[in-house]
């Protein structure tokens, strides 16, 4: 008897998964993920420390007396030393206990999962418009470099890179809201109303936040495809088999050129998470960008830390999502060559 | 329409105003037909202030209460509510949940007697020993907007039978029933709803006697009210449902009432986006009168202001009529003391009042050999705005000044340091013995005070004392002329916040005139309605 015979499929399967290069990576990426995140706490809580003011001063505002501040300090705990407030905060958290809000006393795991759920559906629209409109784009502008389209577009994308995200959403809502009505100028409607209608409450802030992105990644993709398609020997050799200039662009230069977009995507979600603390206020949007902001305001450094600490798992995980991609798409990474 | 707007603009200019409106006006000439029941209202606030309310809506433990005048009266109504003519003259307090009121033992004494049969929205009644109750906890919050009573040591808050509550006080005091239109005390919560629910759960879904219920609250994002089908007044609210949305600001707060997004907005100050939103036929805009003036204080405990010839030169550098029509277009009044022309005991001008005269600063400041001043402020656009205009006029007349802005907690231990030498703040309220009134900022006591001037503080402590209101007054100008002739501290003019509805939205405070009790207009929400047209 082989073996393979001797063992059975079922331990050759786990066997091979467990020898996966991808799954060596899923799992450095992680260990990785422990020090960034303990070291983004540490950070943030120091700064927060530093800003000047505390969350009795800005609760209580200017006309708070010396006297009502210390009171208020102390029944938020705030005149503990620093080191054992950061201590406690995370012995909680390494028992899944992220704290109560010092201002609200609201535990933070019963907010975070709405506002979440905001900030998550606002984000994920955004990048399905970028890639949805950027991708065609640019596929189009490098089919025929410098051409028409190609200058059209790319006077498009300068603009949008321009230009800032809230001057874009103030000016998207005094055209689409204001003056043609088509589109709610604040608020948000949840899921559970109505998919329509949840949709139609986010056009407004999704499309401000996906215009610069898409003009960005339509510039970048747009250059590698023109690239790829000049100079590459693969690709002459495509030609070289009859395959069409559209075959060539989709099938062999698009895959090439997707790596550095998938790159460029898992970097910029912490920089659309950040964004989204602007444009939840301008449009009026219960999500954890404008819940940051409060946490900021008012100097409720648990909220802050919270909220830190899940834009930075979302990082971390986006960026492995990046690399695991990266694997599928690549059979070098896949089989453990790279 | 063009010429409309232009006329529009002429008239504002020989009002000495920047619309059509002025303080005084309603701004409302929309008012049509009787109220009609109904309708769903959105007011927007600014996430900057009254639309945060990080701390709950406990009246015990919001420390924002100050700012979330609206949030705290839709859902509690109130004891007292202060209620004005339509255009905010003869402003009065007057008993709301409270039937009457009556001072004893010289002014030590309150009786406040209840309107019998008011029911919280959980069905439990509102009686003297739930306000009994609310207020010993109300003593005890860390919120600026707790009373500054010096209460009784022997059983200063009791019940006399079901309906009677009495206060008792140190010293005689005729303010006691002002001071709760200021304060968290107003506001009575249900007893039973906060033992049953819990505090921290309470402050989130509380429950009271006003004309509204909670329904649902986002902290500092959204709170759903539905009219509270007990309210103790027949066929009040008149709208179904009030939802109060935080809003990042006057510009996106414009364009959600223009999309339709919104119905009210209270507190706008940018102008630009006042003069559109007067221009604009969809729109009322209504300014309130204003109650507290900006003002430059002076530290006069230390140089160089312990010297009355620099506050002289302050005085007759500072151009108030340039920075009125400079920066604000002359929408805000000037004013030489410390209300304005919509508080208690306003005069319009001080007997000897130093005006602007550059000559004699320039004089002055030859005199003492230069002057060096800093002036800071807490940091606000507006105040940014008029400290750089103050830098700019104060250098004409040849005064060195570095101006700064601060952080809140850059200015309180500024203040409680002592060694600050000017700054622009805002003095006043509409009863200038409570709130945020004259005595915290020229009181000897007060640590937000530059001066220390026993005579002040006697007059302070009359004019507060006293229920003849014939006599605060005269007390409170002998103050503003004490101000004046020790040159303690130039007023600049009374800001007040602006509130702008969709043309279908009325109702007082709103739409009609009432004097802002601490920053903005306390707003009757029983009474708002919306036409259906």
């Amino acid at each position: 008897m082989s073996d393979v015979a001797q063992r059975g499929p079922a331990p050759r399967v786990v066997s091979a998964v467990l020898g996966s290069p991808a799954l060596h990576l899923i799992g450095k990426r992680l260990l990785t993920a422990v020090p960034i995140l303990l070291g983004v706490s540490i950070l943030m809580f120091v700064l927060l420390n530093l800003i000047p003011g505390s969350a009795a001063v800005q609760l209580l505002g200017p006309e708070a007396t010396p006297d009502q501040i210390a009171r208020l300090n102390e029944e938020m705990g705030l005149n503990r030393p620093p080191v054992t407030r950061y201590l406690d905060w995370l012995g909680g958290v390494l028992h899944g206990d992220l704290g109560r809000s010092l201002v609200s006393r609201q535990p933070i795991a019963d907010v975070l999962p709405t506002r979440l759920a905001v900030t998550g559906e606002l984000v994920g629209l955004a990048f399905v418009i970028s890639l949805a409109v950027a991708i065609p784009l640019a596929i189009a502008a490098a089919r025929r470099p410098n051409r028409f389209f190609d200058k059209v577009s790319m006077v498009v994308s300068t603009g949008g890179l321009s230009m800032a995200n809230y001057v874009l959403a103030i000016l998207l809502v005094l055209l689409f809201a204001v003056r043609l009505g088509w589109f709610p100028a604040i608020g948000f409607t949840p899921v559970s109303k109505g998919l329509g209608d949840n949709l139609y409450s986010l056009a407004l802030p999704a499309f401000a936040m996906a215009f610069p992105l898409l003009c960005f990644y339509a510039r970048f993709l747009r250059s590698d495809l023109v690239d790829q398609m000049q100079g590459e020997d693969y690709v002459m050799t495509a030609r070289a088999k009859g395959l069409g200039p559209w075959q060539v662009l989709l099938r062999h230069a698009f895959r090439n050129s997707s790596f550095g977009l998938i790159t460029i995507v898992g970097l910029n979600i912490s920089g659309l998470i950040g964004a989204t603390v602007i444009i939840e206020s301008i449009f009026s949007l219960p999500g954890i960008g404008q819940y940051l902001l409060q946490g900021i305001l008012t100097r409720d450094y648990i909220v802050v830390q919270a909220i830190v600490i899940v834009f930075a798992v979302v990082t971390v995980l986006a960026n492995l999502m990046a690399d695991v991609l990266y694997a599928v798409l690549d059979p070098r990474i896949r089989y453990g060559s790279h | 329409m063009r010429i409309r707007a232009t006329l529009c603009l002429l008239l504002a200019g020989a009002l000495d105003l920047t619309g059509c409106t002025k303080p005084g006006d309603t701004g409302n000439n929309n008012q049509v037909g009787p109220p009609q029941k109904g309708g769903e209202l959105t007011v927007l606030l600014d996430s900057a202030f009254s639309g945060s309310w990080p701390s709950g809506l406990d009246p015990a433990t919001n420390t924002t209460g100050g700012g979330n005048l609206t949030q705290m009266l839709a859902i509690y109504g109130g004891l007292f509510r202060l209620v004005a003519d339509d255009n905010g003259k003869n402003a009065k307090v007057v008993p709301h949940q409270a039937a009457s009121y009556e001072y004893a033992d010289g002014g030590k004494t309150v009786h406040i007697k209840l309107k019998p049969g008011i029911k919280f929205s959980d069905g439990t009644p509102l009686d003297a020993d739930a306000v009994v109750f609310n207020i010993k906890r109300d003593m005890q919050a860390t919120c600026t907007c707790k009373p500054t009573w010096q209460l009784a040591d022997q059983d200063p808050i009791t019940a006399e039978g079901s309906d009677t509550v009495v206060l008792k006080f140190k010293n005689p005091s005729s303010v006691v029933v002002s001071s709760f239109v200021v304060s968290n005390v107003n506001w009575i919560a249900s007893p039973t709803a906060l033992q049953q629910m819990g505090p921290d759960a309470f402050r989130i879904k509380p429950v009271g006697a006003g004309p509204f219920k909670v329904v649902s609250d986002q902290l500092s994002s959204e709170l759903v009210l539905e009219r509270n089908p007990t309210y103790f007044v027949q066929d009040r609210p008149y709208l179904d449902k009030l939802t109060i949305r935080s809003i990042g600001g006057d510009q996106p707060a414009y364009q959600a009432l223009l999309a339709g997004q919104g119905q009210a907005y209270e507190g706008m100050t940018t102008i630009p986006l006042l003069e559109e939103a007067k221009k604009n036929s969809q729109l009322v805009v209504t300014q309130q009168p204003a109650t507290s003036p900006y003002v430059i204080q002076l530290n006069t405990k230390i140089a160089p202001f312990n010297d009355k010839r620099a506050r002289d030169a302050i005085y007759y550098a500072t151009n108030v009529d340039a920075i009125r029509q400079g920066l604000f277009k002359g929408a805000y009044p000037a004013t030489q003391s410390f209300t304005a022309d919509g508080g208690l005991f306003h005069h319009a001008t001080i007997p000897g009042y130093k005006t602007y005269d550059l000559d004699k600063a320039k004089a002055l400041v030859q005199q003492l050999g230069g002057l060096t001043v800093d002036l800071g402020t807490l940091s606000a656009y507006v105040a940014d705005q008029v400290n750089t205009a103050l830098q700019t006029q104060w250098q004409a007349a040849g005064i060195k000044v570095t101006i700064h802005s601060e952080q809140l907690q850059g200015l309180v231990q500024n203040f409680v340091g002592g060694k600050w030498q000017a700054m622009l703040q805002t003095a006043g309220a509409w009863d200038p013995a409570v709130g945020v009134g004259v005595g915290f900022r020229f009181g000897t006591t007060s640590p937000f005070s530059g001066i220390s001037d026993p005579t002040i503080d006697d007059l302070l402590q009359q004019a507060s004392a006293s229920s003849d209101p014939a006599k605060r007054d005269s007390l409170y100008l002998q103050v503003g002329q004490r101000i004046s002739d020790q040159s303690y501290a130039p007023f600049i003019l009374a800001f007040a916040p602006a509130s702008v509805v969709t043309k279908n939205v009325h109702g007082p405070g709103l739409t009609t005139l009432i004097p802002p009790v601490v920053v903005n207009t306390a707003i009757l929400w029983d009474e708002v309605w919306m036409s259906k047209s």
